[in-house]
């Protein structure tokens, strides 16, 4: 059977205009903006490298930057080790174990702005944590209003959502671990903890890799849980800001520097693509050893 | 606003797509037949108001046969960014409810029809703190009709007053007693505000705010309320969530009790009735502070941006949505005020019922004569973010109060650039 050669163009022309007109095209404008002087309001002259000039100097870019690299460091250990302890768990056939696996993965699915308010109910100088530590004696932690804990908080909040996501993959990833491994090792007399370390670990190595990866990238680029907790100030003075929170900050509304705001967005696509490019070499490496 | 997809979506999509594309427009074509359709966008009004709204229109298209109103009602949420993305596009509807703060960008743009040019006639027809609160102070002209306006009464929580020995009858009545009345408070762990000061603040407190087209609110004034404010804020007199609270934010603490005192609206009195009935049955009803003896008022306006078609008849309808009659009816559905010279005179602004929303009503009505928009229409969302981020260095102690009020104001003025 022969086929005209434009045939499989037409089944992705949809599919390509869409990505065209929706992901190519702003991203592309995204990348000449950044050398422009562009506002909300059109126009924009051509500036260079004025913008990425003013980001060396700008001390908000570097407190931004600075936490958007501690928010990844911070999120992905955790990310990458609890949601697989939860997914061997969760893996036991034993009764109510729908409940227990649905428990988890409702974050997931929550909204992000219903999850903020929650947690800024529970955090609140005034909230229900806050009154529990009262009661026990101790004095109110300023969660939501020390920069410092505002950040330790959004990385709660994060790894509190990612759990139930990263479950799944996990959960999807521990069916295909051979068990005949398993049995062999405990023929050998390796008990629980050893079996985790010497056949489920490495089985799962590509998978941890990928996880890393996602959880590094989305960490990077957080947004909604430091917004909604820090009311969409960034923190006391600003000083819990993050990348994109910056770049929203920045170029939001009438009065927004749009060249400016590209210009962090290409830098944080850059670092997010070269983080990337270094954890898919890491694996490939890894694999050929 | 979210919307992302892997890599190419590691950009910020709200600042992609648009930029490049603006438009700018010239020339006007006021004059003319008052025919034709136009579109009318209001800032969420519907359902609350829609008969009112549909009976202002259907009097329009009777007073003017042969004209059809189309009105469209966007929701609070993202209608700056509708506004945004229609301005960037020339599409703005032909008659746009604004703000003055979001007024300004537009006509600095040049998007919008100036008033004083082609509707002079009108500027008599309103208050002349509203017409002004319009205009742009360096560039001249009038942007926006003036629609509804807002002022409100200072509410204060009699019963923490009475819990730190102070009269609730006798609540402060400018800034210095506020400062004592706040370190009173403190002393039994109440705090009085949920706020720091927002740039109305500094204008209630007689700083200079503009001048000769820069800000200048780090005057020697501006720097002594920001020193009162940080002595109140060491004391605990503010909540912590104040270094980081705009107005909801702080009003929904003094709802729950946790803060003395509060700006307010007449629209909040009904609030505090059905939501907080604990909180009404102890609310203290006062005058803002001011140390210039005028409030701060609030308002909404109507613009006509000049990429419109049919100029002519969008300038009569904003004229007719916005005149006494109109408004005044608003004014009665709504707890809101009018912005014309006429309508104020109305009973219903001038005699109490004996009821508090009657009298707060009526208190405000008074105080609308002399008050003034206090907040500059060059005072943007990045500005303001820039004066709290400094505020809470300051309270925080990070920076003294004079220099965080000169770092803010050296980036509100590059801002302005």
């Amino acid at each position: 059977m022969t086929h005209r050669p434009y045939t499989p163009w037409l089944f992705l022309l949809p599919g390509l205009v869409i990505c065209l007109a929706f992901t190519i095209f702003p991203f592309l404008n995204m990348i000449v903006l950044a050398f422009t002087d562009a506002s909300a309001l059109g126009g924009g002259q051509f500036t260079g490298v004025d913008n990425f000039v003013r980001m060396a100097q700008d001390p908000k870019f570097w407190v931004a930057a600075r936490n958007s690299l501690l928010y990844m460091v911070c999120v992905v250990p955790p990310l990458v080790l609890l949601p697989l302890l939860i997914a061997m768990l969760a893996q036991k056939a034993v009764p109510g174990i729908g409940i227990f696996r649905t428990a988890f993965f409702t974050p997931v699915i929550a909204s992000a702005v219903v999850v903020g308010l929650i947690w800024t109910w529970l955090l609140d100088s005034r909230g229900l944590v806050n009154n529990v530590v009262e009661a026990l004696g101790g004095t109110r932690i300023g969660f939501l209003t020390d920069s410092t804990l505002l950040l330790v908080s959004s990385m709660v909040v994060t790894v509190w959502r990612g759990l139930g996501y990263y479950m799944v993959i996990y959960l999807a990833a521990l069916a295909n671990v051979p068990k005949d491994l398993h049995e062999a090792a405990m023929v050998d007399g390796a008990g629980p903890v050893r079996r985790f370390w010497s056949v489920t670990v490495p089985a799962l190595r590509p998978t941890m890799v990928l996880i890393a990866a996602l959880s590094a990238v989305n960490g990077f680029r957080v947004f909604s849980e430091i917004y909604l907790l820090s009311g969409g100030t960034g923190g006391p003075g600003g000083a819990s800001t993050t990348m994109v929170l910056l770049i929203q900050s920045v170029g939001r509304g009438l009065t927004g520097e749009v060249g400016y705001a590209s210009a962090l967005s290409l830098v944080l696509f850059v670092v997010l693509l070269g983080l990337l490019l270094v954890t898919l070499k890491l694996n490939r490496r890894e694999d050929q050893l | 606003m979210k919307r992302r997809t892997f890599l190419a979506g590691m950009v910020a999509v709200p600042v992609a797509g648009c930029g490049l594309s603006g438009t700018s427009n010239s020339g006007s074509s006021a004059g003319g037949q008052v025919t034709g359709e136009i579109t009318f966008q209001t800032w969420s009004l519907k359902p609350k108001y829609t008969d009112y709204v549909n009976g202002v229109i259907d009097a329009f298209q009777q007073q003017h046969q042969g004209t059809t109103v189309k009105w469209v009602d966007q929701p609070a949420d993202g209608y700056l960014a509708k506004v945004m993305a229609d301005a960037s596009a020339g599409t703005l509807p032909d008659v746009i409810n604004v703000p003055p703060d979001l007024s300004f960008p537009l006509a600095k743009a040049g998007q919008l029809v100036d008033l004083d040019e082609v509707a002079r006639d009108a500027k008599p027809e309103y208050l002349e703190n509203a017409w002004q609160a319009f205009e742009i102070p360096g560039q001249g002209g009038c942007y926006g009709f003036p629609w509804y306006l807002n002022t409100g009464p200072l509410f204060y929580n009699k019963a923490l007053f009475r819990q730190a020995g102070l009269d609730p009858d006798k609540p402060p009545a400018n800034f210095d007693e506020l400062e004592q009345y706040a370190l009173k408070l403190a002393e039994k762990n109440i705090a009085i505000l949920g706020q720091t000061p927002s740039i109305a603040d500094f204008g209630l407190y007689g700083v200079k705010l503009f001048e000769n087209g820069e800000f200048t609110f780090n005057e020697p004034k501006g720097v002594e309320l920001v020193e009162s404010y940080k002595r109140m804020y060491d004391a605990g007199a503010l909540i912590p969530e104040a270094l980081t609270q705009n107005y909801t934010g702080a009003g929904t603490k003094f709802m729950a009790q946790q803060t003395a005192m509060n700006p307010g609206s007449a629209y909040d009195l009904g609030k505090f009735k059905t939501d907080a009935p604990s909180l009404y049955a102890n609310i203290g009803i006062t005058t803002p502070i001011t140390n210039t003896g005028s409030a701060n008022m609030f308002l909404h306006g109507v613009s006509v941006p000049k990429s419109s078609k049919n100029q002519a008849t969008a300038l009569a309808f904003g004229r007719f949505v916005t005149n006494a009659a109109n408004q005044v009816a608003f004014a009665k559905l709504a707890s809101i005020f009018p912005s014309t010279t006429k309508g104020g005179d109305d009973p219903y602004f001038t005699t109490e019922d004996g009821s508090d929303e009657a009298r707060v009503r009526v208190a405000a009505a008074k105080q609308l004569k002399t008050a003034v928009n206090y907040t500059p229409v060059q005072f943007s969302d990045q500005m303001r973010e820039a004066l709290l981020q400094q505020l809470a260095d300051a309270m925080l102690g990070k920076k003294s109060p004079k220099e965080a009020l000169d770092a803010a104001v050296e980036e509100c003025n590059r801002l302005l650039k």
